[in-house]
Order: C-alpha cells, then structure tokens, then sequence
C-alpha cells in the first residue's frame, strides 16, 4: 500500500510537477529556502525566511478575498492588526501560551471580517474598496484612545516567545506558510473557487443561478480574515509585540503591492510577490537613503511592462495554453502533452497575425 | 456610400463575422435582418470602430485578443483604421444598442453632447429645431435628467442626439427593442421619415415585417455570414430564406 | 478662538473641496483611483517652498509656475504610466501607489523629514464683522471658492466641460458622438492635477510641511468622495464642508485629540454608506452593466 501510494506520488511529482517550467521552478525555490536555515543559521535571514512566510499567508488571503472574489479590500491590516493585538493581549493579560492565542486572534479576526462584512457588503464595487479602507483606520484610533490597554504608540510589548530557538521558529513559519499558502491555493480551485471566481466576473448572473452571493462573499470576508489572521498572531509572538503599525494604511497598500506585482488572483502570484519583494526590501535596508524611492520605482517600471504581474508574465514565456483543452505546457513542447493537439496554431493566433483566424483543426 | 468588403472579426477564437460584404448607396434605408448571436451588433460596431478601439484599449488582455481583417470605405475612404471618433466626424454615426442615453444627463445635455462636433451656434440652434420638430416629446422633456424617460422617449432621445451629430450616414441598431407595438410604429414612421429628409440609414432589426416594409433593400445575416440579399420582394420570394429567416 | 476655528474650516473645507473635485472627476472619466493625487498637493507645497523661501520669488507667479510644473508632471505621469495600464483597474491602483512613495521619497531625499514652515504670501490682518483674520487666510480662501466657482462653470456652461461629464457617463457613446475620448480624459488629468496644485500651493503656506503630508489627506478625500457619491462634483464639495466641519470639532472638543480627527472623519462616512450605499449624491450602480 505504501509502494502504491508513492507510487501515485510519484506520478503525481512528474506528471503534473516536472512537466511544466512554473512549478519545477516553484519547487526548486521552496526547497532552497527550506534548506537555506540548515546552510546558515544566520538570524538575519533566519529572520527574512521567517517573515517572508508570514507575509506570504498575509498577500494570499488577500489574494482570496480580493482577486478571486473581487472585493477589493483596501483596508487588509484591519485582520492583521485585530488578531496581533488579541494575540499580544490575551498573552500578556491572561498569560496564555502562543499555541492558544494565535487561534483566538485568528477567531477575532474572523469576527472583524464579519462585523465589517455585514454593513459593507450592501455596498458595491469601489464603495466597498474605500469603505475597508477605513475601519483599520478608525480602530486604530479606538488604540489610541485606550492607551492604558493597548500601549497606544508603543504597542502591546514583551508578550512571549513563539519557540525556544530562531531556527524552530523560522520552521514553523516556513511550515505553517506553505501549509496554508497551498491551502489557500486548494480552495480557490475548488468548488468554491468556482463560486467566488463567478461572482467576481457577473454577480447578478451568480445570484441567478442560485448562487447566494451574500452569504458567500461574507465566507469571502471570513476566510481571508482567518488566513490573515494566523498571520497576524504568528508575526506578533515572533516580534514579541502588537504595534500601531499593524493597521497602518501602508501595510493594507503592501498586502496589495506584493499581490499585484506577482499577479492578482492566482495565490502563486500573491506569493511570488512576497518572495521577489520583501527579501529584496529586507536587502536594500543596507541603503536605508534610497530603500523607498527603489522599492516604488520598481514597482512602477515592472508593472508598466508587466502588467499582469510578473508570475503570469513568467509563466506566459515558459507555458503555453492548449487552445484545446485549456492546459499548460511547456513552450518546448509542439503537441498538448493532454491531448495532443499542435500548439503552433494556438501561438499564431495571440500574436494577432492578421488573416490567421487560428481554429486548430487536429 | 458605404462598402464593406470580406470583413472578418474574431474575438480570441470565436469568430463573429465571416467575410461580410455589403454596401449602402445615397439616400438608401438599408435594413440588416438575422436571428440573435448572427453578429449584427458586432457588425455596426465594427463599420463605427468601437470594435477597434476596443482592442487598443483591451490591449494585452485576453479579452483584447481582437482581429479584424478586411476593409471599410465609407465616402471612398477607408476607415477601418480609424477611431470612432474621426468616424463620427466623417459623418457616420451609429446610435448604438440598448438606447445609452448619458443617464444623468438632462434630455437637452444629452442632445448637446451630441451636437459636440458642431460648433456653429446658428446650426446648433437649427439642428435642434429639426430634432424637436421630429420628436416633440423631447421639447416636453427637455430639462428632465434622461433615465427618468420611458424605453421609447430614451430611444427618440438616442436618435435624435444621433442626428444632432449632423451623419450623412445613420446606423440604428434595434431601435425597437422593449417598445410596445404601438410606439414602435412611431418610431418606425419618424425613422422613415428622417431617412426621406435626406440622411441615408442602416438599420438593424428583429421586427421583420416592419422593416422589410420600409427598408429600400435588406441584408440577412445569419452564423456571421451574410445569407441572402435583395429588396422586400425578392427576399419574399425565396421559400427557404422566407421559412429560415424571416418565419413568415 | 470660534471665529479661528470658523475660518480654519472654511480653508479646510475649500481645500478638501478642490482636491475631492479634482480625484472625482478624473475618477469619473477615467475610472482611475489616483491615490497620488494628493502627492501632488505635497509637490506643489514643496515647490511653494522652494520658489519662495529659497529662490525669493514673489507669491503669484511662484503660485502660478508651480501650477503650472505639478500639472506637466502629472500629465506626463498619466500619459506614461496610467493611461497605458487603464484596463488593468488594480495594477493602475498601484501604480498611483508607487508614484505617491516615489514623490515622497524624493522629496525626502532633497528636503529631509523634518517639518518646514513657508513664509506666507501675504501680510496682515483683515477685520470682518469686528473679528481679525490673517489676509493669508481670506485671501486663499476667496481664491479657493473662486476658483471652485470657476470649475463649476466650466463644467456646467461649456462645450469642453459637457463633453467631460458625457465621457464618464459612457465612453463608448462619447467616441460615437465624435468626441476624442483619450484626448478629453488627458485633459481632466490636467485639470484635476492643477487644482490639486493650486490647493497646494495656497494651502501649504498655512501648514507645516513635509515629505508624508499627503497621506492623511488621501484618507480624508477617499472619505469625501465616498460620502458624496463617487464622480460627483456636488458630492465632493458637500462632503468637503461636512468632514472639514467635524474635524474642526474633534480637534476643538478634544484637544489632545487631533489623532482621532481621520478616524472621526471616517466614522461619518461608514455611517452614511450604511444609510446611503451610493453616497448622498452617487447614482446606485444599475448591476454594474
């Protein structure tokens, strides 16, 4: 049973892995950075590596609610900011262990998503956008204003560690990234997926159909408060603090910028976003003078040329579509590995050459 | 006036029209009949270039994986390489689908923005006697915002904001959509009517009968392929196309 | 003191209404959240500074040749950048973003983080109805309102400003009336970035300036244009008066207060989106189709 199962795994790793550029790719960098901790054991890159999967669930779950459901969600630290603060605080007060507190804040995110879901959802389009943007906004004011609780601009600090060395906690974030990064990856393409993915492009169409789109976009709201969430919580035992900064309007816009710049509504985009630009920003702290002003230019002259972002960029050089059956392939490749059909038919077409209509005839 | 010679569009792979040809002399109403999906829309936005300007705007989109093969002359010039806009200006105007009055628009704003090419204060003023002369009920309503029209003062509307562009060449396509009988014939009279002041028409329809009545000559357009032509008469004559086309 | 506080809103509101008119219309017509909007208002404080306290030039053309400068930058930024990305509505969201940083960041690069004050462009006092208000501050509030008057006008009475408001009803029908709908969105780029300018330029000098200024701003016109209905002039101003009013009142009942005054101001607009899903003056989306 054991053989027959690595067996499947096997078939699996090279027909649906090794077969196509993007993921042989993606997997190569996974597992340098899994190796990476073990080479080194520098904690400065012990300290990217670990919150770069943090902020890689952060990107995703914004990636759910916004790309693949279509409610752009300007005000994404709200979850953040939430599940830090109950995590720093139900540790401090009530000297709860991470393990527990890290939950619970998730939890408290979760409800954010459903007290702002319910009013926000009778609005539409860039209403609902610039209505999220501001409840992390005014929380942070409540902050403020309960200062004694909250440490108003200092944050909620000395709160416990996650693990007893640098290096489990750089695992456990890596572990607990790629688990629910993949997570969130396995619901956009299932059922559900499918669901949220129609009410984006036709939400009346979705509603005629039967679909409940309310109570589906508040799930929206729900789930990508969750994910965002366990990321929140896990970065505040891992900073041992709960800050201000965690519902600032710039790490709502960061959410965004990594997501957009990888490319929106596909999660390996949101994640190859974090994985590009954090490590990158994380580097530039060296030249703290022009640190920013790199990180816009960047971002401005790479999305002028990509706009799509640059997984689906990268991933339209190296693949190619079946105009058939819709799979990828490699571009080495001159049949569909599926079902065959040639694929230099299907190229002609999207160059646009003119007098080619491009039905590809077997 | 206006020829279409093998004009093909495809949108990605899906392919709307299939080496349509047709034309429209002076002073001619020509009608374009054909069941829903033939590609008539795709037709009259195409001749107008929103079909083109759709692609430059969606480019490096998948929904802006446009071609457009063939060629469009309009006055003995060729204008399938033209943006709408210097289409309009050349006296081709298309009032399109579905009315789209400018919804918050008041009735004589809308009217305006139609008379947007003309700039004499004198033709201006004379341009919107005719077209309130033409359609009264428009005179009535003419500081009301326009969504709060009926379907059919919202197509008056639409037309006469057409006509206040001063075309030489007229396309409507489905004026009657959603009208009830009786307001259908008005309009209808009115259409004939403006086409005998000189302004040579295409019209795009689902109502048969009327139009085949009215129109000078007719094209059937059907799978994106033009299917048969020829007057009221001639297509009448044909069993097949009278029993597949025009089910009567 | 109440009558400072009268005349401190009266700027604010004019101000806020220039700058949520500007982001509305250029909304309107080109659908494009420009969250560097409000970085131009910063350049144009910027530029003040330097054409006055440093280069010694007198008020009205600096104010002018600022105008002028923030509104070829802005244009050339929309031509380059965000025209191009339109269809793209996120990727033009960042876009706006990035520009935003890199303006802060050059800024901050030339003039550093710390706060700078410009030497005001006019002296004295005013005495109206028996109160004394600084010529500074009823001078840039008369040339506000004019100028919103102005626009107004524009858009209401002329041909160019009729074409505006038919192109963000309909683009498509717009280009089938002959008008040139790249070209009249090109121009409501201008106009929007010159009126953010011109509420730079008048305002900066009765603040503090730096590099970040222009973040808590962004917030309050978000909130505005919101309030009053997205693409809507007579939202905007409206929105305008009612968030510069209740910010006066946080930061006049509470005086330690001035923090909460963006997330006051945000509070009113949740809640009138809550009574209002369009806003007061915004048209409900007919399904968006």
């Amino acid at each position: 049973m054991i053989r027959d199962m690595m067996g499947r795994i096997y078939r699996n790793f090279k027909g649906e892995i090794l077969v196509l550029p993007g993921r042989t790719l993606a997997l190569l960098v996974g597992l340098a950075i899994f190796i990476a901790p073990l080479l080194t054991r520098d904690i400065y890159i012990l300290r990217i590596i670990t919150l770069t999967s943090i902020f890689a669930v952060f990107a995703a779950s914004w990636d759910l609610l916004s790309g693949f459901v279509g409610q752009l969600n300007l005000g994404h630290a709200l979850f953040f900011g939430v599940a830090a603060y109950t995590s720093a605080m139900l540790n401090l007060y009530l000297k709860l262990p991470p393990l527990l507190t890290i939950p619970l804040g998730a939890i408290a995110a979760v409800a954010a998503g459903l007290a702002i879901g319910i009013p926000c959802l009778r609005l539409k389009g860039q209403y609902l956008s610039l209505a999220t943007l501001a409840f992390p906004i005014i929380l942070k004011g409540v902050v403020y204003i309960f200062k004694q609780y909250t440490g108003g601009e200092l944050g909620v600090s000395g709160i416990s560690r996650l693990a007893g060395s640098r290096l489990a906690e750089c695992y456990i974030a890596l572990l607990l990234g790629v688990s629910l990064c993949l997570l969130i990856w396995k619901i956009t393409d299932s059922k559900l997926g499918l669901i949220f993915h129609a009410i984006r492009e036709d939400e009346i169409a979705a509603r005629a159909s039967g679909i409940n789109t309310t109570a589906y976009k508040l799930l929206a709201f729900c789930l990508s408060g969750l994910f965002a969430g366990i990321a929140g919580g896990f970065y505040a035992h891992y900073m041992r603090l709960a800050g201000p900064s965690m519902l600032d309007v710039m790490l709502s816009f960061q959410a965004i910028i990594w997501t957009i710049f990888g490319g929106i509504a596909t999660v390996y985009g949101a994640v190859t976003g974090v994985v590009i630009l954090f490590p990158l920003m994380e580097v530039m702290r060296a030249f703290p003078e022009i640190r920013m002003l790199f990180f816009a230019v960047t971002i401005v002259i790479v999305l002028r040329f990509m706009p799509e972002g640059v997984a689906p960029w990268f991933l339209d050089r190296v693949e190619k579509e079946c105009p058939r059956c819709k799979e990828r392939n490699a571009f080495t490749r001159r049949n569909c590995r599926v079902c065959r059909t040639l694929l230099i038919a299907g190229k002609e077409v999207s160059a646009g050459t003119e007098g080619q209509t491009g039905h590809p005839t077997d | 006036m206006l020829e279409v010679k093998e004009l093909t569009v495809c949108y990605d792979t899906a392919m709307l029209l299939n080496e349509v040809s047709m034309e429209v002399h002076r002073g001619e109403l020509v009608s374009l009949i054909g069941p829903n999906g033939a590609g008539k829309t795709t037709l009259m936005r195409t001749i107008s270039g929103l079909v083109l300007w759709e692609k430059q705007m969606k480019r490096g989109t998948r929904a802006g994986n446009i071609t457009i093969t063939g060629e469009v002359y309009f006055q003995g010039r060729r204008i399938d390489q033209l943006p709408p806009h210097q289409i309009a200006r050349m006296g081709l105007v298309l009032c399109p689908e579905r009315r789209r009055p400018f919804s918050e628009l008041t009735v004589e704003e809308n009217l305006g923005a139609g008379a947007y090419l003309v700039r004499h204060r004198r033709r201006y003023q004379d341009t919107l006697e005719l077209v309130y002369r033409t359609f009264p009920v428009l005179k009535k309503r003419s500081r009301q915002i326009s969504a709060t029209l009926s379907g059919g003062e919202q197509q008056m509307l639409a037309i006469g904001r057409a006509l206040m562009t001063r075309p030489l060449l007229l396309c409507i396509d489905e004026p009657s959509t959603g009208l009830s009988p009786l307001i259908k014939q008005e309009l209808f009279a009115r259409i004939k009517e403006i086409n005998e002041s000189g302004i040579t028409m295409l019209l795009v329809e689902q109502d048969v009968n009327l139009t085949l009545a009215m129109s000078t000559r007719s094209y059937i357009l059907s799978h994106s392929k033009i299917v048969a032509r020829g007057d009221r008469n001639e297509l009448l004559a044909d069993e097949t196309i009278r029993r597949s086309y025009l089910g009567l | 003191m109440l009558a400072n506080i009268l005349v401190t809103t009266l700027v604010n509101a004019a101000a806020y209404a220039m700058l949520a008119v500007g982001f509305s219309l250029i909304f309107g017509v080109g659908r494009i959240i420009n969250l560097a909007h409000t970085a131009y208002y910063m350049l144009a404080g910027f530029s003040i500074y330097t054409l006055v306290a440093t280069a010694g030039c007198p008020a009205a053309p600096a104010v002018l040749l600022t105008i002028a400068l923030i509104t070829v930058i802005a244009v050339l930024c929309y031509k380059l950048l965000i025209d191009p990305m339109r269809e793209h509505e996120t990727t033009v969201l960042i876009i706006t973003i990035a520009l935003a940083l890199v303006f802060q960041e050059l800024m901050l690069k030339y003039f550093g983080g710390q706060f700078r004050s410009v030497p005001s462009l006019a002296r004295g006092f005013f005495v109206i109805l028996g109160v004394q208000v600084t010529r500074q501050h009823a001078l840039t509030c008369m040339v506000l309102v004019l100028i919103l008057g102005a626009v107004w006008l524009l858009l209401q009475k002329t041909r160019l400003g009729l074409a505006i408001r038919a192109t963000a009803q309909d683009k498509e029908v717009a280009n089938l009336m002959g008008m040139d709908v790249s070209r009249i969105a090109a121009i409501t780029a201008a106009i929007s970035a010159a009126l953010a300018a011109t509420a730079g330029a008048l305002v900066a000098p009765l603040n503090i300036l730096e590099p970040h200024m222009w973040l808590h701003p962004l917030t309050i016109i978000l909130a505005i244009v919101v309030l009053g209905g997205l693409g809507s002039i007579k939202g905007s101003i409206l929105g305008a008066v009612i968030i510069a009013l209740s910010e006066s009142l946080v930061i006049f009942l509470l005086p330690q207060g001035s923090f909460l005054k963006g997330a006051f101001s945000l509070l009113i607009m949740i809640i009138v989106l809550l009574i209002r899903p369009e806003g007061l003056f915004g048209v409900a989306l007919e399904g968006e189709r």
